[in-house]
């Protein structure tokens, strides 16, 4: 039952291909925008190409000593080139920026929908930090490199490729010229860009590495000050630093090189042509004009190539990042819904049974080994046991978020497998220490974003947990924003907001995971009344380290690495002095 | 302050010769222009001149393979410069807020990914600034000459190649501030993007077991169409701005073009001087970009230096800038080991009439008296936020009072981060926090002690056994802020810290929430084995029990003091304390 996380290699595929993939069948709703698209780009590189020939005949003219009109006409011409290339530029360049982002934005959408619904053994090995960067960072880098790529890849071969075939037209020889020249700064170009990409890695990880260490020495600013080991920390700050430097440096002699090299390329390769059109001029083949329409030509290929080297590498970058959103759309959830399913009991408290259930994560030896417990409807459960028992696992395998390998979960009577996935979201619950709140308003955050339900279900949610005063407090009423920039709460009432929750989704099975652990006495006290009134008539499953939370269950069952030791009605355990339980409270202070 | 000499002053041999190889760079680029005059001409006047033309070109070769090497050169000895600006600006940086005296609290940023962006972007900022100067002064040296040059040409013409530099810069300058608006609205529209994403994610299992994970979606979608159009803007806004640097260029030939048509005709302007004028056009576009970029960075370089400024101590921005060694070879000398002084050996510490509030709330303690003897424990206790951690971190000099006094056997403190530190006092924060480093480097932190009492400490924290399980021991790398290590685990390292240096007084704010209960009583009994004077902040009964004596803070004063059975006899809070655990 073990998934494959996303590191799984790509397979030996052309950097890019993958890229292309994902974003050609994402790009169809674009067609009418591309085709303008292709337009503008035409029209501001073909453009451009016309300058020098405008200027050799301007030199030709002036050097007939032809008519002044004439010549006011073509520097006339040539400005307006420049202006309609320049203004066709901003128009390609904010279509292929819109194409770009809508694409990627369909693709972010698609990614996040499909990770939130992988399973959570998926969800275990993967931070929310790295799924910011799978479906945030990566797709950025996509969408840079589709707009990039247009304008720069496809607008400069198109210049490329147009100088080319005017030098050709002017003289055969003098365009084989230039076209060994671009082929030779190309092909150096790129020889030495790949040599320099691993250094720029390098670099780029060696200063990362200093400014996550220096984020990890500001966390622990307190701790590394109270313990007197400042100087040690600024002393390992300069080796990070002489680490970089070191790096930068080994990059700027491959990245330089690169850099120089091609301009000395050009350079030189601009001589060769005004030599060789001397040496035409000499033989009396071209004209002055020619001569400087050469040289004009050969100015205008070095930025294109420039660009396009640029982008192989960038695409070199989006194809490798593309693999990885690839590899996590390939991804498949194990819980899945079944192709036949049988419905929950529709309302009121939903009994839970485990018949000989034995789970583990992946390959790892078992968590829940043969545990058979039956729980009445509207019973509550208290779990205990030390960390590491199993107590989450067990609770989380109620909920369905895991499938167990032998034996099976029944809800209200029906295999948690042959129920549809949606039924038992909408019947059950879970309370987790870790409440998680959405910069969004209060209600929304009570609801989940469920705009159907109701405002006094709200209020009435908030009231029960004794949050009706608050909301009072709260300035916007419901609507006050929450996080990032709203209201901040402490540590209790994002407890209580996460009840609030769950009276509002009325369900029929609650699991409280932990619910109390970092709370002082008297917030504690107040989570207590709530979490009664919310159990009342409901089954529930309750986790908890301080056996004192236990003191409204119905059932308490004791876990041991994974084995169910004990389970009955929790007067009767500690009535009975040799129970684990009673054991247990008289040793805790209780 | 005077920014640019300060900032190019260190390491200022190295800065001038980045800036003497640049200007040399410009002065060849210069004397391109030149010869392609000539070539020109040449190759205008016929023969015999076009030998002459020949042998011009065959010098402009070797003039492009030395400035291909000056800019290779100063590519290669920049960082020499620039990072070691960085590194020494950002020690004096870390250095205040991990060395300095006086409290740190007030110096540091509300969030610690503020902090990074203060360390990372704006020590940036002012290393550019310099960088970019650098840059400029070789341009104008560039400009100067050029524009001679053409001015003896043609006055008029050099004016057309001038004069839309000058609209040029203007423009850009005015709509800097609008694009720069542009940029922040996409990073805020992409942060909440992000931070949305995150939010998800964290919360999967309540958006899952909620069923709520298709609505989240639409949510997202929502914040999703909003950065985009404010991302299309921003680049519409940039390619606007460098389109009208970019038409120059072409802009000026055609002027020049226009304003050539009759002079060419008479033979009073070449066709050399067509080419010098385009070359020189061409060259001197970047100049308007390359200004409006130096007084960018000037701008940035003050404010930034203005927000390091806060980092430091009485917020003063010249420390920022304080002479201090770099060691780019990577060789820093080792910190000096704190001494342990005889006559600083805990007696008593005696704290009257303590006061420390937070700034921005009015919590904390309030006129708080404590006495405390060698092997001693002392246990503060209430309900959160009575002060309990205020007082703790107020009395190791983590966060400033706003009076009372501190006495260390006799002796007044001011700065009380002075004394109570190793080798004297150790403190165990509520959450402590490791670095991603080898478990044995997070316990040390440069602390040389023997390897036995390093064992020793483990032993007494309850690591000891888990060390043995790790495959790797004590080289085990505990993982970014120790996420390898179980949060017990993270705790008990970080109570190992502190007994590896061997202090006579132990402060603890409410270690033993993340352990269970045998092993907390397993690490009391250690610690008492160890005869070291504890300070705790605690509501655990296991802690309260073992307590000399025990203080009950409300609201930030204390409302009873004296042993566990006195205080469950005569406190009515105590015994609610007490009571509800």
């Amino acid at each position: 039952m073990s998934i494959d996380v996303i590191g799984t290699p790509a397979g030996a595929r052309p950097a890019g291909a993958g890229a292309w993939r994902l974003i050609a069948a994402r790009l169809a709703p674009e067609r009418f925008r591309l085709a303008w698209l292709a337009l503008a780009l035409l029209v501001s590189t073909a453009l451009p190409l016309m300058g020098p020939q405008l200027t050799a005949r301007f030199v030709n003219l002036a050097l007939a000593r032809g008519p002044l009109r004439t010549m006011a006409l073509l520097a006339v011409a040539y400005l307006a080139t420049q202006v309609l290339a320049q203004a066709a530029t901003v128009v390609s360049s904010y279509l292929a920026s819109g194409c770009a982002w809508r694409t990627t934005n369909r693709l972010r959408e698609e990614v996040a929908g499909h990770a939130l619904r992988l399973d959570m053994t998926f969800h275990g090995r993967h931070t929310p930090g790295e799924m910011i960067e799978r479906v945030d960072g990566d797709l950025l880098g996509l969408a840079t490199m589709i707009s990039s790529f247009v304008i720069n890849a496809v607008g400069g071969a198109m210049v490329l490729l147009g100088t080319i075939v005017l030098v050709w037209l002017v003289d055969v020889r003098i365009g084989l010229a230039l076209t060994l020249l671009v082929a030779v700064g190309a092909g150096t170009l790129i020889l030495s860009q790949r040599r320099a990409a691993g250094f720029a890695d390098a670099s780029r990880e060696a200063s990362a590495r200093l400014f996550g260490s220096i984020e990890e020495w500001l966390q622990a600013s307190e701790d590394i000050r109270a313990n007197g080991a400042g100087r040690h920390v600024v002393r390992r700050l300069h080796e990070r630093v002489a680490d970089a430097f070191r790096a930068d440096r080994r990059w700027e002699v491959w990245g330089g090189l690169v850099i120089s090299q091609t301009e000395l390329t050009f350079a030189l390769g601009t001589v060769v042509m005004l030599v060789l059109g001397v040496l035409l001029l000499r033989q009396g083949t071209i004209t002055v004009g020619t001569l400087v329409l050469l040289f004009l030509y050969a100015q205008m290929v070095q930025s294109p190539i420039e660009q396009m080297v640029n982008q192989a590498k960038e695409l070199q970058k989006a194809g490798e990042a593309a693999g990885r959103v690839a590899r996590l759309l390939r991804e498949r959830s194990s819980i899945r819904d079944p192709s036949e399913a049988l419905a929950l009991p529709a309302t009121g408290p939903l009994s839970l049974r485990f018949c000989d259930v034995t789970f583990a994560y992946g390959a790892d030896p078992p968590v829940i080994r043969r545990v058979s417990l039956d729980l009445d409807a509207g019973r509550t459960l208290g779990l205990v046991g030390r960390t590491g028992s199993g107590k989450t696992t067990l609770a989380r395998l109620a909920l369905r978020l895991y499938d167990p390998q032998l034996g099976a979960v029944q809800l209200g009577g029906v295999d948690a497998r042959s129920a549809r996935l949606d039924d038992i979201c909408r019947r059950t619950r879970l309370v987790t220490q870790e409440v998680q709140l959405f910069a969004a308003s209060v209600r929304e955050n009570i609801t989940l974003f469920d705009p159907a339900v109701d405002d006094s279900r709200v209020r009435g949610a908030l009231e029960e947990v004794g949050l009706g005063e608050w909301l009072r407090r709260m300035p916007e009423g419901l609507d006050t924003p929450l996080k990032g920039g709203g209201v901040g709460l402490s540590a209790g009432e994002e407890q209580l907001i996460a009840l609030a929750r769950v009276f509002v989704a009325d369900p029929g099975l609650i699991v409280l995971d932990e619910p109390s652990s970092r709370l002082d006495p008297l917030s504690e006290a107040r989570l207590q009344e709530a979490t009664q009134r919310l159990l009342r008539g409901r089954t529930a499953i309750v986790i908890a380290h301080r056996l004192s939370t236990l003191a409204a269950v119905d059932e308490v069952g004791v876990l041991e690495g994974g084995i169910l030791v004990e389970h009955g009605p929790r007067s009767e355990l500690i009535a009975d002095d040799g129970s684990r339980f009673a054991r247990m409270l008289q040793g805790a202070p209780a | 302050m005077r920014l640019l000499p300060r900032l190019a002053a260190y390491r200022g041999r190295r800065y001038l010769a980045l800036g003497c190889l640049w200007a040399a760079g410009q002065l060849l680029l210069f004397a391109t222009g030149l010869i392609l005059q000539q070539v020109f001409n040449d190759a205008t006047a016929g023969h015999p001149a076009y030998s002459t033309s020949l042998s011009l070109l065959a010098v402009l070769a070797p003039a492009r393979i030395v400035l291909a090497a000056i800019y290779w050169g100063a590519m290669v000895y920049w960082p020499a410069w620039f990072d070691a600006v960085g590194g020494w600006i950002r020690a004096n940086l870390l250095a205040s807020i991990l060395v300095a005296p006086g409290p740190p609290s007030e110096r540091m940023p509300a969030t610690t990914g503020e902090a990074v962006s203060r360390f990372r972007d704006d020590v940036e900022d002012l290393g550019r600034y310099p960088d970019i100067a650098v840059g400029v002064v070789g341009s104008l040296l560039f400009a100067v000459a050029s524009v001679a040059v053409m001015f003896r040409i043609d006055a008029l013409m050099t004016a057309a190649v001038a004069l839309p530099l000058v609209g040029v810069l203007i423009a850009t300058h005015v709509l800097s501030s609008l694009i720069r608006a542009y940029h922040r609205r996409m990073r805020e529209q992409g942060a909440a993007v992000t931070g949305f994403i995150g939010e998800m994610f964290a919360g999967v299992l309540v958006l899952k077991t909620a069923g709520a994970v298709d609505r989240a979606l639409g949510r997202f979608r929502e914040r999703n169409a909003r950065r985009a159009t404010a991302a299309v803007r921003a680049q519409l806004a940039t390619d606007l701005m460098s389109t009208l640097g970019g038409v120059s260029p072409g802009l000026t030939t055609g002027l020049i073009l226009l304003l050539a048509a009759s002079g060419m005709r008479e033979r009073t302007f070449t066709v050399g001087d067509l080419a010098l004028f385009t070359t020189y056009a061409a060259n001197l576009s970047s100049l308007p970009w390359l200004l409006g970029r130096l007084m960018f960075q000037r701008r940035e370089a003050s404010v930034a230096v203005e927000r390091l400024g806060r980092l430091m101590p009485d917020r003063n921005p010249e420390a920022v800038l304080a002479e201090g060694p770099v060691y780019l070879g990577g060789d820093p000398p080792p910190a000096p080991p704190a001494a342990r002084t005889p006559e600083l050996r805990l007696r008593t510490l005696e704290v009257r009439g303590l006061t420390a509030i937070h700034p921005s709330s009015d919590a904390g303690v309030r006129d708080l008296d404590l006495r405390l003897g060698r092997g001693e424990l002392l246990v503060v206790t209430g309900p959160i936020g009575a002060g309990k951690t205020t007082l703790l971190r107020a009395l190791v000099g983590l966060v400033p009072r706003q009076g009372g006094s501190i006495r260390w056997n006799g002796r007044s403190l001011t700065d009380p981060g002075e004394v109570l530190v190793p080798p004297q006092v150790a403190y165990v924060g509520q959450a402590p926090a490791l670095t991603s480093a080898a478990l044995e480097e997070n316990i040390r932190l440069g602390w040389e002690s023997p390897q036995a009492s390093l064992r020793s400490a483990l032993e007494a924290a309850q690591l000891s056994e888990d060390v043995g399980r790790m495959p790797a021991g004590l080289e085990t790398v505990v993982g970014s802020r120790g996420s390898r290590l179980s949060g017990g685990q993270v705790q008990r390292a970080a109570i190992a810290r502190a007994l590896v240096r061997e202090p006579d007084l132990l402060i603890l704010d409410d270690v033993s929430s993340a352990l269970d209960g045998p092993t907390e009583e397993r690490l009391w009994e250690a610690l008492a084995g160890t005869g070291v004077a504890i300070l705790a902040a605690s509501h655990r009964r296991a802690t309260l029990r073992r307590a000399d004596r025990i203080i009950l803070l409300e609201r930030g004063r204390a409302v009873a003091s004296g042993k566990l059975d006195e205080l469950v006899e005569r406190s009515p809070s105590f015994r609610r304390l007490w009571d509800t655990p």
